[in-house]
């Protein structure tokens, strides 16, 4: 009997639960639906625009009026003067990208270790000197830059680019890393060394994947950096070979006059990569979660 | 072609700045006949295609190669300037935006091409000559310190089709300058009485951004007779009982109507393209802008070019013809140019006439000559009613020279956009003209303090 | 130090005697400092040659005296000081406390959420000049895609969105928050992921969920770097032009400038770099602070798990 009411009442304490989840899940689902507008509304205007035969920017249309989808076809045939390099110039951005990712990703992973795991000495000096960096916004050390670009002989140099935007990820990487390495116990470091292994060997072994998920972030942050910053780009390179895609994109404010719609549709395109990219990697943020994160 | 790569090659890769200045001595002797050249990417390809032409002609009439570089206006301008601050300058760029000669020039950073403008002295007009004729303030003269190859103007640009639909004909539109800009408001109400909503008379840009809305203000204020606010030797006449008046009606008209409604509300805060965007929509009647590029931009579309009228300036309300303000652009040499000699050879080259009008045609005519001889000489400038009525305005007819080639203040106080603030201040703020007047007076004559120009 | 006493155990018979080179050393002995020194030397290599002479440089440029007093009685100056410290104030932390909530929202399980995360960081992913040109676009009173929506759902105008100093300046702050929310939420979304598991296990077999989940698991432990993540975009923030210039353009009639775009248009629009510089160099007293509020924080104790 009691064994009834005690089943009772937990098949009812049960469906309060499964009500109270649904209703959570319902006010999640409609929290989700508030982002996605949020997010979309900017990009569905420049979506309007690029699917505009006409690159009409203005009028009093919610909804595409004649879409058509031949800006995306210029875009992609170099259909269009100012697009005339435009895999080439994709391709140059590629290349910047994936080399700032990485030398960002190496050379703060390293610089990490050796302050915060290794304990160097007067590492300190270096990571609060790294700050030195910020101090000026990048935007205005624009002109000191090409000044020094020309003195190092590389001028119009898809290198200077990236030493440029390397030199704004880093920092900013340093601090995300040894922020984000504190939470990883020093004892692995410590039980690892004993077993023998040498400090590239701790380095590639155990702080390169605990670190998986800051590697991430702070790559994606490097790459989208150098994929999406112009200021530079407009200072560095100057023959339409050696451009990147954001250097392109500057051709379309020469005048008051622009084909806008091949604009966004540029836009769109060479906003496709770096999500590929992160959702490519995105995965490994969970398997850092996973594999690491012990408590020891 | 050639580009800034050559020199990177030759230079070497990453090297620090000692090793930088080992490399350059293996370049001096080629050095000797190359020059750097950052031109500016043209609107349209068939300009950068004109460009490529007469380099190349240049190069095999005379031997010398002109290393040249055409970058888009936004990263041209930020290398320019990085380059004049920093010391690494190229030999040859336009000035852009126009205004640059005259604030360099200033500054003692350009080099004197007097010779060079005087192979075409005749051919050219005196506003051309005018504003390449600025003031050195560590000379303590006046010199030519720029070459003037093009020249802007703004005509009015007007949808026939609007027109008629609100049931009126172009002839019809007046020619004295009020009445013609009242004529717009007309056209507006009609076409608002026919539920078309969100459709405005009058495209004036009441803004602070871009070049237009002081070309805009300037024009209203010749008009009404305010013409010699800046005289030839830069001084400034603000207390001139005439240009008093002029500079308070050229405040109030575009105010007045903007705010009986005639011009759109979001006018106030347009940025450069933004007019030309709601031109293209049809959204307002008429637009005031720069250069015929608004026709040139659909010049493959039958209907809609044909349906455009570009027409000058409307009479005064006196009659009279207005000139037009005309923004010449330079071709300017810095100090510190390694190969003066080439820079100036090709300058000589470019600006005959027949190089200069082949350039200026192949560009398709967006861009217009700066000698006279070359429109009534050439009747391929008047085979298009666009650019007849454009080049009629600006080459043919009166035109004066930007105020800043008469005192560099005066392109802080464009940079400043003192009067479009003025507007605003009145729309916004609620100003009276003469408010609105006081204060921009005060700051521009801060602003000339700064550029004290010894009268000889 | 822990390590220290590893090593002691390690190498027992090893002599501690005091050099100058063991003082620098500190506690790592042997191939082990050349170790921790290679790793630090390709930062350190990038940071002479890339940061030193820049910085130096553009500080010399934005060093006259002379420019300040330009600066200071530039008629602008002033709004732009109060839009600065409003436009920072405001978008850095409601960002910042967006991007808090957003992170707790994408811990949640089940497929959608991980869809709606890519969804979620296109504003990231896009490049700025275009998009905010389209922001511009959109927010126009007459003929832009949010008034149209307006008028097509409610049959009313909405507002001149870019007319006004206060209306223009939230368009400006709520670009930047459209633009960087996604970027920091990620970051804070790997902080969370690095707390370990069994840390919620525990807590839920002792009763706690929600609310009290966060204030005893996920507050103290991403305090820190919650704190760390805003000075930093707070620096960040002030030399964000991109937000203000093609949003508003600084207008109407030049009010909702911020520093970084008066600095912009004193550099290029007026060809007067050193004023520009100066115009950034201004804000030095707000940002010294800030930074040294960073640099101590970089040294603060470790989360005590």
């Amino acid at each position: 009997m009691s064994a009834t009411i005690a089943a009772r009442a937990v098949g009812l304490a049960g469906r309060r639960a499964r009500r109270r989840h649904a209703l959570t899940e319902a006010g999640a689902l409609a929290f989700g639906l508030l982002v996605i507008v949020w997010t979309v509304l900017p990009i569905y205007n420049i979506v309007m625009v690029a699917l505009e035969p006409h690159g009409d920017v203005f009028s009093d249309a919610v909804w595409p009026r004649h879409p058509s989808l031949a800006s995306f076809w210029i875009v992609v045939s170099q259909g269009y003067w100012y697009l005339e390099f435009f895999w080439h110039q994709f391709g140059n951005s590629l290349y910047v990208g994936i080399a700032v990712t990485f030398l960002t990703l190496l050379i703060g992973s390293l610089a990490s270790f050796s302050i915060g795991r290794m304990r160097i000495r007067y590492g300190w000096l270096v990571s609060n000197a790294a700050l030195l960096t910020y101090v000026i916004p990048a935007s205005f050390l624009a002109i000191p830059f090409y000044r020094i670009m020309q003195d190092y002989g590389l001028a119009n140099n898809l290198w200077s680019v990236i030493a440029a935007e390397v030199t704004f990820a880093t920092p900013y990487g340093i601090f995300i890393f040894s922020q984000y390495g504190r939470s990883i116990p020093i004892e692995l470091d410590e039980s690892a060394r004993i077993d023998g292994a040498s400090p590239w060997q701790i380095y590639l072994r155990i702080y390169l994947p605990m670190m998986a998920p800051a590697l991430v972030a702070v790559g994606t942050y490097a790459l989208l950096l150098a994929w999406n910053e112009y200021l530079y780009q407009f200072l560095l390179l100057s023959s339409k070979r050696n451009m990147t895609v954001p250097v392109a994109l500057a051709q379309f404010l020469n005048s008051d006059e622009a084909p806008w719609n091949y604009m966004m549709a540029t836009a769109i395109v060479y906003a496709v990569p770096p999500l590929i990219i992160y959702y490519s990697f995105r995965g490994r943020m969970t398997a850092g979660l996973t594999a690491g994160g012990v408590k020891g | 072609m050639g580009n800034l790569s050559r020199r990177s090659v030759l230079r070497g890769t990453v090297c620090l700045a000692a090793g930088g200045e080992l490399a350059r001595p293996y370049i001096a002797n080629a050095a000797a006949t190359t020059a750097v050249v950052w031109w500016v990417q043209g609107f349209a390809q068939e300009e950068d295609v004109a460009f490529s032409k007469v380099v190349a002609d240049y190069e095999k009439a005379s031997g010398n190669k002109i290393d040249y570089s055409i970058v888009p206006f936004a990263p041209h301008r930020q290398k320019v300037i990085s380059a004049l601050t920093s010391g690494d300058v190229p030999d040859l760029f336009p000035a852009n935006p126009a205004e640059i000669v005259a604030l360099y020039a200033w500054q003692g950073k350009l080099v004197d091409v007097s010779d060079v403008v005087a192979t075409q002295q005749a051919q050219f007009s005196d506003t051309a000559l005018l504003s390449a004729q600025c003031y050195n303030s560590v000379t303590k003269r006046r010199s030519y310190y720029g070459v003037p190859f093009t020249g802007a103007v703004l005509p009015v640009h007007i949808w026939k089709s609007l027109v008629e639909k609100a049931g009126y004909k172009i002839d019809q539109i007046p020619k004295a300058w009020d009445a013609f800009w009242d004529f717009f408001k007309e056209v507006q109400t009609k076409l608002r009485d026919q539920h078309v909503r969100n459709v405005y008379g009058l495209g004036l840009q009441i803004t602070t951004n871009g070049v237009d809305p002081n070309n805009t203000f300037h024009y209203f204020l010749i008009a009404y007779g305010g013409k010699d606010i800046v005289t030839k030797n830069g001084q400034l006449h603000l207390d001139d009982a005439q240009v008093h008046a002029a500079v308070l009606k050229a405040l109030t008209y575009p105010t007045t109507a903007y705010k009986q409604g005639f011009v759109p509300a979001s006018a106030i805060n347009w940025n450069d393209a933004d007019d030309n965007n709601a031109f293209h929509a049809k959204t307002i009647v008429m637009d005031i802008d720069g250069t015929i590029s608004t026709e040139v931009a659909i010049i493959k579309e039958k209907q809609d070019y044909d349906d455009i009228v570009t027409m000058g300036l409307p009479l005064s309300n006196e009659g009279r013809p207005v000139p037009s303000q005309l923004t010449v652009v330079n071709a300017l040499i810095p100090q510190g140019a390694k190969n003066v000699v080439v820079a100036k050879d090709f300058l000589k080259y470019f600006i005959q006439p027949q190089v200069n009008n082949e350039w200026l045609k192949v560009g398709l005519g967006r861009n217009i000559p700066i000698m006279p001889a070359t429109v009534r000489n050439d009747p391929w400038w008047a085979a298009d009613p666009h650019r007849k009525a454009y080049s009629e305005q600006g080459v043919l007819g009166e035109t004066v020279p930007a105020y800043w080639a008469f005192n560099p203040a005066y392109a802080q106080v464009q940079n400043e956009h003192v009067w479009s603030t003025a507007w605003i201040d009145m729309i916004n703020g609620g100003m009276t003209a003469e408010a609105a007047a006081r204060k921009a007076a005060k700051r521009i004559n801060d602003i000339f303090a700064q550029y004290p120009i010894e009268q000889s | 130090m822990a390590s220290a006493s590893v090593i002691e155990l390690h190498a027992p018979g090893m002599r501690r005697h005091t050099t100058v080179w063991h003082i620098l050393q500190g506690s790592l002995r042997g191939s082990e400092y050349n170790w921790a020194l290679a790793f630090l030397i390709p930062y350190t290599g990038v940071f002479l040659a890339f940061v030193v002479y820049p910085v130096v440089y553009g500080m010399w440029l934005g060093s006259n005296p002379a420019l300040y007093g330009d600066l200071f009685s530039d008629p602008i100056y002033q709004d732009t000081l109060v839009n600065t410290v409003l436009f920072i104030g405001v978008a850095v932390n409601l960002k910042m406390f967006c991007a808090l909530l957003m992170s707790g929202f994408f811990m949640r399980r089940g497929w959608w959420v991980k869809a709606l995360l890519m969804v979620y960081v296109l504003p990231w992913a896009v490049p700025a000049l275009p998009t905010f040109i389209s922001i511009h676009w959109m927010l126009n009173g007459e003929w832009g895609l949010v008034n149209n929506i307006i008028y097509a759902l409610f049959g009313a105008d909405g507002p001149s969105w870019l007319n006004s100093r206060w209306l223009a300046l939230g368009s400006a702050i709520y670009s930047h928050i459209w633009k960087w929310m996604p970027f920091w939420t990620v970051i804070l979304l790997a902080g969370r992921m690095a707390i370990p598991q069994d840390l919620y296990d525990a807590a839920k077999v002792d009763g706690a969920s929600g609310w009290r989940q966060f204030v005893h698991i996920n507050f103290p432990l991403l305090a820190n770097l919650y704190l760390i993540c805003t000075l930093l975009s707070t620096i960040f923030t002030l030399g964000d032009f991109n937000s203000v210039y093609f949003v508003t353009g600084g207008g109407p009639a030049n009010t909702t400038h911020v520093l970084a775009t008066l600095g912009i248009r004193d550099a290029f629009d007026m060809a007067q770099p050193r004023l520009g510089v100066a115009a950034v160099m201004s804000a030095l007293p707000l940002m010294i602070p800030l930074v040294i509020i960073l640099m101590r924080k970089l040294k603060t104790a470790e989360v005590q798990l």
